[in-house]
């Protein structure tokens, strides 16, 4: 047969090819195993595999109006951010910073195989009419509505006002 | 051998795919991981991790209220004291809290008596909203004897001006919220000519501030 054939004649090479195969689909493996958020298998531009992760909001200095970061990670084809809204406040508006001060956006791209970063000093979420005061170790429910995924909810923790998720 | 060449190739695409694998996987660890750019520069001679400014410009003469609703001559009162001054507004949910709150740790690592020889000011680029309470209740969450400023904002813009930092009047936006302007820096000012000496663009990790401010607190020269 036709792999029999390929054995004698092109015996080294094929065994590196596989090599990159499994390689390729080993690590393809262990991508979705550490990111994976469901969702339906898709090649290239495919559907959006999202999941949400270091998610925080600084506890605010005066009570009032805070701040929230966090990152959507897409293990599939791009989608969008159009909108966050949460149960226990007012208003969840999406701010970018800039060097002196901060626009508001009105939909956020979460890039095919990559991700929506929200960080300090660049975008970030304004969150404001609290319904209880929030405190350290509370979580507030978010929102998150995609223009392809639906909408994604998220138990976002209240830390302490300089804490960051790269800081262990 | 064009098969050994070949075959040496493959195995560095393998190489590659499971790098990317790696690189993809890494995402679980932290935000991205991309560490905010460095910016601050190192003068070859200078002890200070900020930016070392080669304009000193002059701390601005400032009659403000402080939070206990006196008024506050920022020359007078600060003279001969080591000064880190921003601008900014306590509606402000990212870029503010996060500069103050990480001066604030900073601060906190310095003995009592490196301590007692920083002030720290903060002038409010939204006196309207900012009273002299609300600003102590939010300076309060970073550091309690933090010094706040407010009060008219004509001469804030002009003393912000005379820094090189471009301070706009508060936008009423449509669903009623205010977004103002802040400063994209903190100056320090040295105690030896109450000068600004270092700067510290918004971004700068704690650990600078940590670094620089016991010799802030020392008059160090830059």
């Amino acid at each position: 047969m036709k792999g029999a054939t390929g054995r004698t004649t092109l015996g080294f090479r094929r065994t590196a090819l596989t090599g990159a195969v499994l390689a390729t689909a080993l690590g393809g493996g262990a991508i979705l195993v550490a990111c994976g958020a469901g969702g339906q298998d898709g090649a290239g531009g495919g559907p959006a595999k999202l999941s949400v992760a270091d998610s925080y909001i600084p506890l605010p200095p005066a009570g009032g109006m805070a701040a929230g970061y966090l990152t959507v990670r897409n293990d599939g084809g791009q989608d969008q951010l159009l909108k966050v809204s949460s149960p226990g406040a007012e208003s969840v508006t999406m701010h970018r910073s800039t060097p002196s001060s901060m626009e508001e956006v009105a939909s956020l791209d979460v890039p095919a195989h990559g991700a929506l970063q929200f960080a300090r000093g660049g975008t970030h979420l304004m969150i404001m009419g609290w319904q209880k005061a929030p405190a350290l170790g509370d979580e507030l429910e978010l929102d998150l509505t995609f223009a392809k995924s639906g909408t994604l909810s998220v138990k976002v923790p209240v830390k302490e006002l300089t804490y960051r998720p790269s800081q262990s | 051998m064009p098969r050994t060449t070949r075959t040496t190739r493959l195995a560095g695409a393998a190489a590659v795919a499971l790098a990317a694998a790696l690189t993809l996987t890494a995402c679980g660890s932290s935000g991205g991981g991309s560490a905010p750019t460095k910016v601050t520069r190192q003068k070859a001679d200078s002890p200070y991790q900020g930016t070392v400014l080669t304009k000193n410009f002059e701390k601005p003469d400032l009659q403000l209220t402080d939070t206990s609703g006196q008024p506050y001559d920022l020359r007078q009162q600060t003279n001969g004291k080591t000064t880190l001054l921003f601008f900014g507004y306590t509606s402000c949910p990212d870029v503010c809290p996060t500069t103050m709150g990480d001066i604030g740790v900073a601060m906190k690592a310095l003995s009592p008596e490196d301590r007692q020889k920083v002030n720290v000011v903060f002038v409010s680029t939204d006196p309207q909203r900012d009273t002299p309470k609300v600003l102590r209740t939010w300076l309060d969450s970073m550091g309690s004897d933090f010094i706040g400023l407010t009060g008219d904002l004509a001469k804030v813009k002009t003393a912000a001006r005379s820094l090189g930092i471009m301070i706009e009047d508060p936008v009423v936006n449509a669903d009623g919220t205010v977004t103002s302007t802040h400063g994209a820096q903190v100056l320090a000012f040295l105690p030896s000519d109450d000068k600004a000496h270092v700067l510290y663009l918004s971004g700068t990790e704690e650990k600078t501030y940590e670094h620089d401010l016991p010799l802030l607190a020392k008059g160090v020269a830059a």
